[in-house]
């Protein structure tokens, strides 16, 4: 009898603010979307062929899928991603996260608090994460943890 | 401090440094209130990604940012079952004092060993590099605090087994 106490009734405002109002939507299609990162597998493993991881990594983070519905193009991009990571030496890091455009850095940083996020995942290892994390702070500085924080547009 | 720790600790730092940026935020829901909203959650555009930073399965601190607080937790690397338990009665015996922390929150995050909340109140009467540090150098001490436990425990274990079964061996 005492159940109406629980009823959230906020969520019957008029101007309720709802999550799909927090950031622009995908204007692609999740198909087209899914497409897309797969046609960007092979791209990126030619490129790590040649020996060009910067290419490599602008490809990848370039229209990254971001929004809901898009899970499975989510993993296969992670997966693309983090293949690319772990084949990178150690040295060669800082030249490649600097030739990063700041965009590209920034959805980097998501990638990489994603891939922190699941431990265990696929090939995720925390201590190339890690890695990573400390040179593309040092080149970006933590401006561009604070855009992963604030972006809504979760990869 | 140990090499292998070295770029999780910087990664911890470099984040928290990054997510203490509060200010004084007064409740959207509720008039004349004034709560850290990420402990209240109840409006979701003050709110922001909270942020995972892990080692393996078993280290990981999450980070928890919004306007005017952010919370983060730790998980304390547990590799046995005696490091389960110190590390429990260990957290909790601060737990139980937790005003005397200033930051820390009485009770940890589900999935997380401890807890701190750190809101506008305290970066504005704190300096926060100096909280910073303080966050970072609790994670120093408590694998070494409870490591060093351990290994007392060890020892007086067996101090204990030999001075008892001493007595039969006449």
């Amino acid at each position: 009898m005492d159940n109406f106490r629980k009823i959230d009734i906020d969520q019957y405002d008029e101007d309720v603010l709802l999550e799909s109002e927090l950031y622009e939507p995908d204007p692609r299609d999740p198909a087209q979307v899914l497409d897309d990162v797969k046609q960007k597998v092979t791209a990126v493993r030619s490129s790590l062929a040649k020996g060009d991881i910067t290419g490599a990594l602008d490809l990848v983070l370039d229209n990254a899928p971001y929004g809901p519905n898009v899970d499975e193009a989510k993993n296969i991009n992670l997966q693309t991603l983090l293949s690319i990571l772990n084949s990178t030496k150690a040295t060669e890091i800082p030249g490649v996260v600097k030739a990063l455009s700041t965009d590209a850095q920034d959805t980097l940083m998501k990638y990489l608090y994603k891939g922190m996020a699941m431990p265990g995942w696929g090939d995720v290892s925390g201590s190339v994460l890690l890695g990573w994390h400390e040179k593309l702070t040092e080149a970006a500085g933590t401006g561009c943890i604070v855009r992963a924080m604030t972006d809504r547009r979760l990869v | 401090m140990s090499n292998v720790l070295r770029p999780y600790l910087a990664a911890v730092r470099s984040t928290l440094t990054a997510a203490l940026t509060l200010e004084d935020f007064a409740s959207q829901v509720v008039e004349r209130h004034n709560k850290p909203e990420v402990e209240v959650g109840q409006s979701k555009e003050v709110l922001l990604n909270p942020l995972v930073i892990s080692r393996n399965e078993n280290e990981r601190v999450l980070i928890e940012p919004s306007v005017n607080s952010i919370r983060l937790s730790i998980k304390i690397k547990q590799a046995d079952e005696i490091e389960r338990i110190l590390c429990h009665k260990f957290t909790r015996f601060m737990m139980q004092r937790a005003e005397s922390f200033v930051v820390l929150r009485r009770k940890p995050v589900k999935g997380y060993d401890i807890s701190f909340l750190i809101t506008n109140n305290h970066t504005d009467t704190m300096l926060k590099h100096k909280i910073v540090d303080f966050i970072i150098q609790f994670m120093e001490e408590v694998d070494k605090e409870i490591s060093e436990m351990k290994l007392s425990l060890n020892a007086r274990a067996r101090v204990v087994a030999e001075s008892y079964l001493s007595a039969f061996n006449s």
